[in-house]
């Protein structure tokens, strides 16, 4: 298990470097740059502000210059954002969105599942239907319609909830909610799904002969297996989750970084690009060793190689 | 006689399926004594084991229900019992043993949670007491090293062990009835020969009654006192293990017999099978199912069905003309009779 974790994370600091290669020179062979604007700069004004951040070296320079940076931990300052360096705007953005985003998870999960094994357990009848239906459309619905709706819904028609900002708790409802929703619908179709393969299983009619309860055979015999599918769902998607939306962000006024993901690529703000890229990738990488793991603890006969 | 442990009676199960309604099972009556074995043998879809999985209630309905039939057990009809009574007899009263122990145990559980479980619900173990039996039952079951073993997964245990793993769960409650169905196919002909053995030695400490459903003659020969054999849903022969070995009354019968390979020194002896495939049950044939493999056929079986009927030996078969002295009709069945 050790082994398993060290060889893991060692891979990830590898394919981190490959992403980071990536990222730096697609960045750069897109026409344009941080400081090109629809006025022309003064040529003195632009080589002074070049040579602030070093955007006129050699590219193998600044390459070697920004990697090394980036391996001691500093993103560097934000081209754009004059006054914040990149791990300021992560730093201020990411708990912001995380915690929308867990919130959102939480709300999902608690959904989807119960959703998925009753639509499971009463396959081809009306709960089945019902909710796989509204799941369908769950998930075909885009955020900016969702998101709307839900704030004529429960702000003017029925005023429970402010239209947006950040900082109450009140706030948060709605747009974890809205971001949820979708997950939530993926999540129960996923568990239908895989509940329905385990309910076929020879061990499940072993289980009814013993005479266990249906509950006890769902909740004791199946969930487990009927998770797996879910679980390899849920490792990606809370990579993006976490790192924010930017519609939902956009709707209800959330400082997250959800807007910085698109404005920093349109800006071509190279440093926040990158630690954003970089910050995603390393979710995404710990989410994925985080199902592998969940994946040896729901079934042990899978082996985590080394 | 007392009366029997289990005695079903007119049991018929359909399956609804887009053909229409499909009879598995139909009219099937037969009884099982107290610490009797009784053998259930026939083709794959003969419907033997619908007819047991339909006693307990575990035909996946929908699509299959039983639409006929009563199966008393303990002085209750378990067909028309309540879900939550029947609960109370599976594992507890009658218990199964499935033909595959590679998938039948759950793969995701330890051996002692799903041996625990058991016992706990049925017998009101505390956690200590039912991991106590549990070792218990897997040290009788021939299980080496049980106390830490128990703990392990069912990928850790060999195919052989597993079936042991599942008998020894099957008869954690003492029940009074197992059904065992095809408890040894999916196993080493090596491994068959000790699993038999165990369930018959379980059975002869405990006084368990055995359905045993199985397509191996042999098994059936060594196991059984009495051999019910089903064809197309139909129980078409039953007679005591010895009469139906030596005197078969149904064609189907002499021909399962006659298919099996032979220790002859007469030379190139080769396997008779069965002309023809084992039919569909929702495009019978009128008259006897069998008729249109039967080299035996005379016109009658193909309007009348014959019912079951005793033979002088004390058996019970369904067939209209005598094996004995009856003309065949096919060539490559001239040596059926001898």
């Amino acid at each position: 298990m050790i082994g398993f974790l060290v060889n893991r994370l060692l891979w990830t600091a590898a394919t981190m470097w490959v992403v980071f290669t990536i990222t730096f020179f697609l960045m750069r062979s897109v026409p344009g740059g941080p400081f090109d604007g629809e006025r022309k700069l003064d040529p003195e004004i632009k080589r002074n502000i070049e040579t602030r951040y070093g955007t006129n070296d050699p590219l193998p320079v600044q390459y070697f210059r920004e990697l090394g940076k980036v391996c001691r931990g500093d993103l560097g300052p934000s081209y754009k954002l004059a006054d914040y360096t990149v791990n300021e705007i992560i730093a201020q953005g990411f708990p912001v969105s995380a915690s929308l985003g867990t919130l959102a998870l939480c709300f999902a999960i608690g959904l989807g599942l119960p959703v998925g094994i009753l639509a499971a357990t009463r396959r081809g009848k009306l709960p089945d239907y019902g909710s796989m239906t509204i799941a369908t459309i769950g998930m075909a619905l885009p955020e900016f319609f969702v998101a709307p709706l839900a704030i004529i819904l429960f702000v003017f028609v029925w005023p429970l909830f402010p239209a947006a900002g950040w900082g109450s708790w009140q706030q948060l409802i709605l747009p974890s909610v809205c971001l949820g929703l979708p997950y939530a619908a993926y999540i129960a179709r996923l568990t239908r799904t895989g509940m329905l393969d385990v309910l076929s299983q020879d061990y499940i009619r072993t289980a009814h002969a013993k005479g266990l309860a249906p509950r006890d055979v769902v909740l004791r015999h199946a969930l487990k297996g009927a998770m797996l599918p879910v679980v390899s769902f849920l490792g990606p998607a809370t990579a993006g989750i976490l790192t924010g939306s930017l519609i939902e962000e956009a709707i209800f006024a959330i400082p997250g970084l959800g807007i910085h993901f698109v404005q920093s690529a349109q800006q071509r703000d190279y440093t926040l690009a990158m630690g954003l890229v970089l910050l995603y990738f390393l979710l995404l990488s710990l989410m994925n060793l985080v199902v592998d793991v969940l994946y040896k603890l729901l079934d042990p006969r899978v082996k985590l190689d080394s | 006689m007392p009366s029997p442990l289990l005695q079903v009676e007119n049991l018929s199960v359909e399956f609804k399926t887009d053909e229409g309604a499909l009879r598995a099972v139909n009219d099937v009556s037969f009884s099982v004594a107290a610490g009797e074995t009784l053998g259930l043998a026939g083709e794959s879809g003969s419907g033997k084991s619908v007819t047991n999985l339909a006693l307990l209630g575990l035909i996946p309905s929908p699509p299959g229900r039983v639409v006929a039939g009563r199966a008393m057990f303990r002085g209750e009809d378990l067909l028309t019992m309540k879900p939550d009574r029947l609960r109370q007899i599976r594992g507890r009263h009658i218990a199964m043993i499935f033909q595959d122990p590679m998938t039948s145990l759950n793969p995701l559980m330890t051996v002692a949670d799903q041996l625990t479980e058991m016992t706990r619900l049925h017998l009101g173990h505390t956690a200590r007491q039912a991991l106590d039996h549990a070792v218990m039952m897997l040290e009788r079951v021939g299980i080496p090293a049980a106390a830490r073993r128990v703990h392990d997964y069912p990928h850790q245990f060999s195919g052989g062990m597993r079936q042991r793993v599942m008998i020894a769960m099957a008869l954690s409650c003492k029940p009074e009835l197992l059904i065992a169905d095809e408890p040894t196919t999916a196993l080493d002909v090596t491994i068959q020969a000790q699993i038999l053995e165990l369930i018959r030695e379980l059975q002869e400490q405990e006084g368990t009654a055995v359905i045993l459903i199985t397509h191996d003659l042999g098994v059936m020969a060594n196991s059984c006192r009495r051999v019910a054999v089903m064809y197309a849903g139909r129980i078409i022969e039953e007679a005591a293990v010895d009469t139906l070995f030596y005197k078969p009354r149904h064609p189907y019968t002499l021909g399962l017999l006659n298919s099996r390979p032979k220790l002859r020194s007469d030379g190139a002896s080769r396997l008779e099978p069965i002309p023809g495939q084992p039919p569909n049950v929702a495009l019978l044939p009128g008259g006897c199912a069998f008729q249109p493999r039967c080299s035996f056929a005379i016109d009658r079986c193909r309007t009348d069905r014959p019912e079951l009927r005793p033979s002088p030996e004390g058996s019970r078969f369904a067939c209209h003309i005598d094996v004995e002295t009856a003309p065949t009709h096919l060539p490559e069945a001239a040596e059926v009779r001898t």
